[in-house]
């Protein structure tokens, strides 16, 4: 819970920051995320070397590891960028994933098929890639917000407070174009991590799920379609930089359907919890 | 010593007025040395097309703002009877408040407008290079780059176009980010257009100029080094731009959304900011429904800025509660010097009495180590420090003129303190003839 406590200290920074524009609360902001990023830090960094392997096992653990995931992705954008505009809509996502975990328990055991080769590619590269399509989600959502205010002629909040529409849109394809390479890496670490398994574990109860029925791995190239398609048209069909933001709002729904709802209740594939 | 402040505005002064007083910055120096001679030695001349102001430190007030008054009028060959009706002269506290407010932007033309603040850095840098500037004028313009910075980062004075031209750029650069890689398209060649034209190619990659009136057009392109399109290859040249801004003097539109219908196809997403600065319009309204095109007409323009020049009223009352703390802090400062003789008097009659008493008992102490001689010395030095810091701090502190005054006369006639400086001027006096010291 300390853990969700430092990250809603940054998030109410970022408010006074996003309603007082002081540099002082910027940087008060930006400090407690890196504090609250270095102590995420160091607890994922002792689970690892009591396990021997990055705690991804597991929905606590793979839940965690997301939100510290988003949360140096989202550090890293903000310091190259020196844009704080969009602290306010990151951080109450991490605040509230790593709420709902934190009465969760970490792994205490490493589950066997991490023992195969490329599992661990498969879960990192899927989980690098789901928090790229979070923040892209953010960016996206603040896109359109300014895009209304600048399309309707009212220049308020949004106008005075984010990065122009060029710099979003930019970084919304950019964070895209990585979740949707990571996301690529993931699926087809997964696909070989399957084949091995197949044969080592062929009387695993969860390895006939293993197929594109299971709601999950459904979702997943869902998912990557989704992306695709939106990185596809945006390059070659002439798709407008505000749907583009607006699908990629869309696609991390389903990343989110996918990753809390399905993957509690429909999947049969992935239950290692 | 004051601090005196002597000066025209565009509060006070009609611009063909400050054309005559005003002086450029080549001739600053040469403006100090001037009033140097006329015993005007430490001063800084502030002078910009809205404000020509001297500030100097003088024992005389009343005198010195005579002569620097003289001075500028001499200097630039302008008659007294010209200028006297526009001339402000204020002294300590309200010309330290004067240059304050003006650090911040609160005296200029618009509100909160960032160049002064450079210029007073400006004037203040010029004076110190050409002449040196006391510790009075240095405490003064370091208080008055402060607050000009805390104005503008804490109070949102200077936020905010305030010009439509301005608010054009900023609308702009909110859409494309950085302009610099973008090409501007204006249609016509009247005063809006001009304006707008060299607002914007400040900023951007290439501005091309279409106007029926050919002759205004390649004028204003040279002027703003821009380029010229004949009216009729408008469509090729709003094709090829990021930003239109159109200001004829049509009757009717001279854009239609079905103009702009094929173009905006042609762009495959690219977005346009449209500005049209005509009345009647230029531009469909109907063309805002195109998803990329971003539409401002006057009105909306108008109403940004009203909007922001109405924000940068709101932050005048807290940006001046700043200045007043600023000048508080800075008057203190100021009152604080007025002890500095007496404490130095005392410190040094203490000091006296310190070196007299070690050197009478210097036989008793002759038995000890020369260790323990710097201890005896360390340990006297540290009492007399001790003993003297609260009188000090006291006395920086008193705020009234009177009071200080009265515990200054107290402490010289306690401490005989005057009777040292005699002596001390006796010693001097008897040095410079010759004479051996008593």
């Amino acid at each position: 819970m300390s853990l969700a406590l430092l990250y809603l200290a940054a998030c109410v920074a970022y408010v006074w920051h996003f309603v007082g524009r002081r540099l002082l609360a910027g940087r008060v902001a930006t400090g407690l995320l890196l504090v609250a990023v270095l102590v995420h830090t160091f607890t994922l960094g002792m689970h690892t070397m009591e396990l021997g392997v990055p705690p991804m096992a597991g929905r606590t653990g793979a839940v965690s590891t997301f939100v510290w995931m988003l949360a140096v992705a989202y550090l890293a954008i903000e310091v190259s960028t020196d844009e704080r505009g969009m602290g306010i809509f990151v951080t109450p996502l991490l605040f509230v994933l790593q709420a709902v975990v934190s009465q969760g328990e970490m792994p205490r055991d490493v589950p066997v098929f991490f023992a195969v080769p490329y599992v661990a590619m498969h879960v990192g590269a899927l989980l690098f890639a789901y928090a790229s399509f979070a923040l892209a989600c953010v960016i996206g959502i603040t896109y359109v917000l300014l895009f209304r205010e600048l399309k309707t002629r009212t220049p308020g909040v949004f106008f005075q407070r984010l990065p122009s529409l060029q710099v979003l849109d930019r970084m919304n394809m950019r964070a895209v174009g990585i979740g949707w390479l990571l996301l690529t890496i993931g699926l087809v670490a997964g696909a070989l991590w399957m084949r091995d398994a197949s044969v080592r574990y062929a009387d695993d109860p969860r390895l006939p799920h293993m197929t594109l029925a299971d709601p999950k791995i459904l979702m997943a190239v869902l998912t990557w379609l989704v992306y695709g398609g939106q990185l596809a048209t945006r390059r070659w069909a002439g798709l407008t930089a505000r749907r583009a933001a607006m699908l990629s709002a869309v696609g991390f729904a389903i990343v989110l359907l996918n990753f809390l709802p399905v993957a509690y209740f429909f999947a049969r594939s992935h239950n290692f919890a | 010593m004051h601090l005196v402040l002597v000066g025209l505005s565009h509060h006070t002064a009609p611009l063909e007025v400050r054309e005559r007083i005003g002086i450029s910055r080549s001739m600053v120096p040469a403006a100090l040395g001037r009033l140097a001679d006329d015993g005007c030695e430490d001063a800084v001349l502030l002078s910009t097309c809205n404000r020509t102001e001297v500030y100097a430190i003088a024992a005389d007030p009343v005198d010195m703002g005579e002569r620097i008054v003289s001075c500028l009028a001499d200097y630039r060959g302008v008659e007294r009877q010209d200028i006297d009706a526009s001339l402000y002269v204020r002294s300590d506290a309200d010309a330290a408040r004067h240059l304050f407010r003006v650090a911040a932007g609160l005296d200029s033309l618009v509100v909160g407008e960032p160049e002064i603040l450079g210029q007073v850095k400006d004037a203040y840098k010029v004076a110190s290079e050409a002449r040196g500037t006391g510790a009075v004028i240095n405490r003064l313009f370091h208080g008055a780059l402060a607050i000009g910075k805390r104005v503008r980062t804490d109070t949102g004075l200077a936020e905010g176009a305030v010009s439509l031209s301005y608010a054009s750029v900023t609308l702009a650069r909110k859409i494309f980010g950085d302009l610099r890689r973008r090409h501007v398209t204006v249609l016509g060649a009247g005063e809006m257009a001009r304006l707008c034209a060299v607002h914007f190619h400040e900023h951007v990659a290439s501005t091309t100029i279409a106007t029926r009136r050919e002759g205004r057009g390649a004028a204003l392109a040279a002027e703003i080094g821009g380029r010229t399109t004949p009216w009729e290859s408008r469509l090729e040249a709003i094709a090829a731009a990021d930003v239109l801004v159109s200001a004829t003097g049509a009757p009717d539109l001279v854009v239609t959304l079905a103009e702009l219908t094929p173009i905006l196809a042609a762009r495959r997403g690219r977005p346009m900011f449209v500005v049209d600065l005509a009345v009647p319009r230029d531009v469909d309204p109907a063309v805002a429904r195109l998803e990329e095109v971003f539409l401002y007409n006057i009105d909306d323009l108008r109403g940004i800025v009203e909007e922001n020049l109405a924000k940068r009223q709101d932050a005048v009352a807290k940006a001046e509660r700043l200045v007043n703390e600023e000048v508080a802090a800075w008057f203190g400062w100021v009152r604080s010097r007025a002890a500095i003789p007496t404490v130095v008097a005392l410190r040094t009659r203490f000091e006296r009495v310190r070196q007299a008493e070690l050197e009478r008992l210097a036989p008793r102490l002759a038995g000890l180590g020369p260790d323990a001689r710097e201890r005896v010395d360390e340990v006297t030095r540290l009492m007399v420090e001790k003993l003297l810091l609260t009188p000090t701090e006291q006395l920086k502190a008193i705020d009234d003129r009177e009071t200080m005054d009265t515990y200054s006369s107290a402490l010289r006639r306690l401490f005989a303190l005057d009777d040292d400086a005699a002596r001390d001027a006796r010693a001097e006096t008897a040095d410079d003839n010759g004479e051996p010291r008593r």
